[in-house]
């Protein structure tokens, strides 16, 4: 018997490259059938619930590998709770959250303890890195091993880059024996330390600190000769300049196992969003200028970065309503994440295809996370969109408590109608 | 008596937040304003009405969240001579040591209904953002590494009263250019209103893109300042630096402080400029900055106050204070 059927649908599914009039079953939580054209009578009849998807887009669950929890730690700014339905409603069907709560994720119970809470959560699935470095202080490794045997998907040291380059071989070696990622955040904090924006023309003009570009490069550059000596798989966060781009691709060109993701924010503005002093525009890293964000498309197009995060940061508004400097950085992406992507599709950047794969196959595949697919036997994991749905990004609107966004004001096309994980609704747009 | 009936100020906004923005005309028409206060000032006539009804009856909040006695003073005595009530609250011994945000202080400021708040933080941007929450005029009187306008506008009218123009003029910037907001100020004015400008300074104090300003960057003092008819020199700020910017003072004084031997390559009759505080012997020697031939350092100081008056008087001009 199946549990459910979306029929009537545009069926993406970017690991079979289908892009074709379909539907698609379910039953016990995995994907029972896929099929072109129109739905058998008997399958339609005999589905417990029928989905009429009106020619809609049906596609792989998003898969959001860089999402900043406050709980525990900041509750007062999002909850688990709110977040895992916030991303629900975004088509974001599971999230990946880094380390840096309070206390840190660190050891096996708090990635026990949180996946306990996750669990009992009717919202996207979470998915946990636990914290390479013990308080992510870049000295001392964390216990890898046992949160790897609790369920930790990936290692990183959070927002902190581990500029001791011996932990950091220390760290790969042995995520290497491990078999787990690991996920960097690129930055030489000695070159950076005290910026306020990217370096430039711009930071020039408005008298702030600018880190340099090549601050990103040089981690990545770096890394890569412990890459070799370690052999594990390592994967580039928020990449967001020219620099870092080439030296991926270098890598990558060298058959070194890298990949990349970058954000929304990277691809969609560039530094002179800074010029009026607005702290929705002070992110980590800092928003670089239009030849880096021309990069950043490019190198999405082209595979040398394989994924797109939402970066969702919870910021209290208390910390953005201060002078550009001691603003706290980041911005809330759940709620934006499909449509800023999409963004990419209807400027003729990208295929749909490929969005979708940056936004769902390929992190599963980055991460060995189940999901990323439409196809007999896959968890089903699924949103349905309607990429053409105009709107316009009102923080107030957001699904997610966190309501700070560079991009307030934006009109957008492409706006996710329902989602469902392991076959069950978590998100109908009424 | 001097004349006050040259036409006041006028801005076209309700703010002074900086010099990128303003127009050559509002430029202009500041300093000449300021250039009638100059002359009141210095006739000894400063409250005789109707100058000193300016400002009567408005009160103007002296709000400085970083020290600076001699650019508060200044403010101080502008807002007097006009006829304002003037209020000093030193913000950074008070509610902030408290916890209390920038915004919250607005807020708090706000409550009270001041006409102009005259803003000096450490924070680039900080003044732009407090203007966004208050109903008062607010002037920027230096915010971070950003703009000091009205330093700017002084070192203006210094100029113009001593050399009678700007336009032509070259004139060389030299020192600690990351982080001086009197630079970036002066080089937006002084260049908007016709003069070439040079920068003169170690790399390690060199803002990211500076050329594109407008500007030409030297190394050299020596090389910077020849044939230039003003050599403005800039502190070096230590405070604001994490101390590898220069291996030490004696070096910098030897490489780019300003003595009689460099002195010579400028203009025969260049003069010399500083917005103090000076640190003698580091980036200027004591014999120079006292030359009173040369030195427009006390002038500029003179003179910050009719520049801030023509500012003062701008804001109410524009209903920015009322």
């Amino acid at each position: 018997m199946t549990d459910l059927l979306l029929h009537n649908a545009r069926v993406l599914d970017p690991a079979a490259a289908r892009d074709e009039p379909g539907y698609v079953a379910v039953t016990d939580g995995t994907i029972s059938a896929v099929g072109a054209g129109a739905a058998p009578e008997a399958l339609v009849n005999g589905a417990t619930q029928a989905h009429d998807c009106a020619g809609a887009c049906l596609a792989p669950g998003l898969i959001d590998m860089r999402v900043q929890s406050a709980d525990p730690g900041a509750e007062h700014l999002e909850d688990l709770s709110t977040l895992l339905r916030a991303a629900a409603s975004g088509g974001i069907t599971s999230i990946v959250a880094l380390p840096d709560v309070s206390p840190v994720v660190d050891d096996a119970s708090m990635i026990d303890s949180l996946s306990l809470r996750a669990n009992r959560i009717e919202g996207a699935r979470l998915f946990l890195y636990g914290a390479a470095t013990r308080q992510l202080q870049g000295h001392a490794m964390a216990e890898l091993g046992l949160m790897a045997d609790a369920g930790a998907v990936g290692f990183a040291n959070g927002s902190r880059t581990i500029m001791d380059s011996l932990v950091m071989r220390r760290v790969l070696s042995y995520c290497s024996m491990l078999d787990r990622p690991f996920i960097q955040h690129c930055e030489d904090h000695n070159l950076t330390a005290g910026s306020e924006m990217n370096e430039g023309e711009t930071s020039t003009r408005l008298g702030l600190i600018g880190a340099p570009a090549e601050a990103e490069a040089m981690i990545i550059d770096r890394d890569m000769h412990l890459v070799r000596l370690s052999g594990a798989r390592y994967h580039a966060a928020h990449v967001s300049t020219r620099a870092a781009v080439d030296a991926l691709r270098r890598a990558k060109n060298d058959g070194l196992p890298v990949t990349a993701d970058t954000a929304p924010p990277y691809f969609m503005l560039n530094e002179l969003s800074v010029s009026t002093y607005d702290t929705a525009f002070k992110l980590a890293p800092p928003l670089r200028s239009e030849d880096d964000r021309q990069a950043v498309i490019d190198a999405l197009a082209d595979g040398t970065i394989d994924a797109i995060a939402s970066d969702h940061i919870p910021v209290d508004g208390d910390a953005k309503a201060q002078p550009f400097g001691p603003a706290q950085p980041g911005a809330s992406g759940l709620d934006t994440l499909l449509a800023m992507t999409l963004s990419l599709v209807h400027r003729e950047h990208l295929p749909l295809l490929r969005a979708m794969e940056l936004l769902s196959l390929a992190p599963a595949t980055i991460l060995d996370l189940e999901g990323g697919m439409l196809r007999e036997g896959a968890t089903a994991d699924i949103v349905l969109f309607d990429p053409q749905a105009s709107w316009v990004v009102r923080a107030a609107d957001f699904a997610s408590t966190s309501r700070v966004t560079p991009f307030e004001g934006l009109p957008v096309q492409g706006r996710v109608t329902a989602s469902w994980v392991g076959g069950t609704q978590v998100f109908l747009r009424t | 008596m001097a004349s006050t009936t040259a036409p006041p100020a006028g801005l076209s906004s309700r703010h002074l937040l900086g010099i990128e923005g303003l127009n050559p005309l509002e430029i202009n028409s500041l300093i000449d304003r300021g250039n009638v206060f100059a002359d009141i000032i210095q006739s000894d006539n400063r409250f005789a009405p109707p100058l000193s009804e300016v400002l009567r009856g408005r009160t103007v909040l002296n709000l400085f969240f970083e020290n600076s006695t001699r650019t508060r003073v200044s403010f101080e005595l502008a807002a007097k001579n006009l006829g304002g009530s003037v209020l000093n609250i030193n913000v950074a011994g008070s509610s902030v040591k408290k916890g209390e945000t920038l915004l919250d202080t607005a807020t708090t400021l706000n409550a009270m209904h001041p006409h102009i708040l005259v803003v000096r933080h450490n924070c680039s941007g900080a003044a732009q953002l407090l203007s966004q929450h208050v109903d008062a005029a607010v002037i920027n009187a230096g915010d971070g590494r950003h703009e000091h306008p009205t330093q700017a506008l002084l070192d203006a009218l210094t100029i113009k009263r001593r050399i009678g123009r700007i336009e032509g003029l070259k004139i060389a910037i030299c020192g600690d250019i990351a982080n001086s907001r009197v630079a970036r100020s002066n080089i937006h004015l002084l260049s908007t209103l016709g003069a070439e400008i040079r920068l003169v300074c170690p790399t390690t104090l060199l803002p990211a893109a500076i050329d594109a300003m407008g500007v030409d960057v030297f190394t050299d003092l020596e090389a910077g300042i020849e044939g230039v008819d003003i050599v403005m020199m800039l502190r070096l700020q230590t405070e604001r630096m994490e101390g590898t910017e220069t291996p030490s003072q004696r070096e910098y004084f030897n490489l780019f402080g300003l003595d009689r031997n460099k002195l010579m390559r400028a203009a025969p009759q260049a003069l010399i400029m500083h917005p103090g505080p000076m640190n003698r012997g580091v980036e200027i020697d004591s014999a120079t900055a006292d030359d009173v031939e040369r030195s427009l350092i006390r002038t500029q100081v003179e003179i910050g106050v009719a520049a801030r008056m023509a500012c003062l008087e701008a804001l109410v001009g524009t209903g920015g204070a009322s």
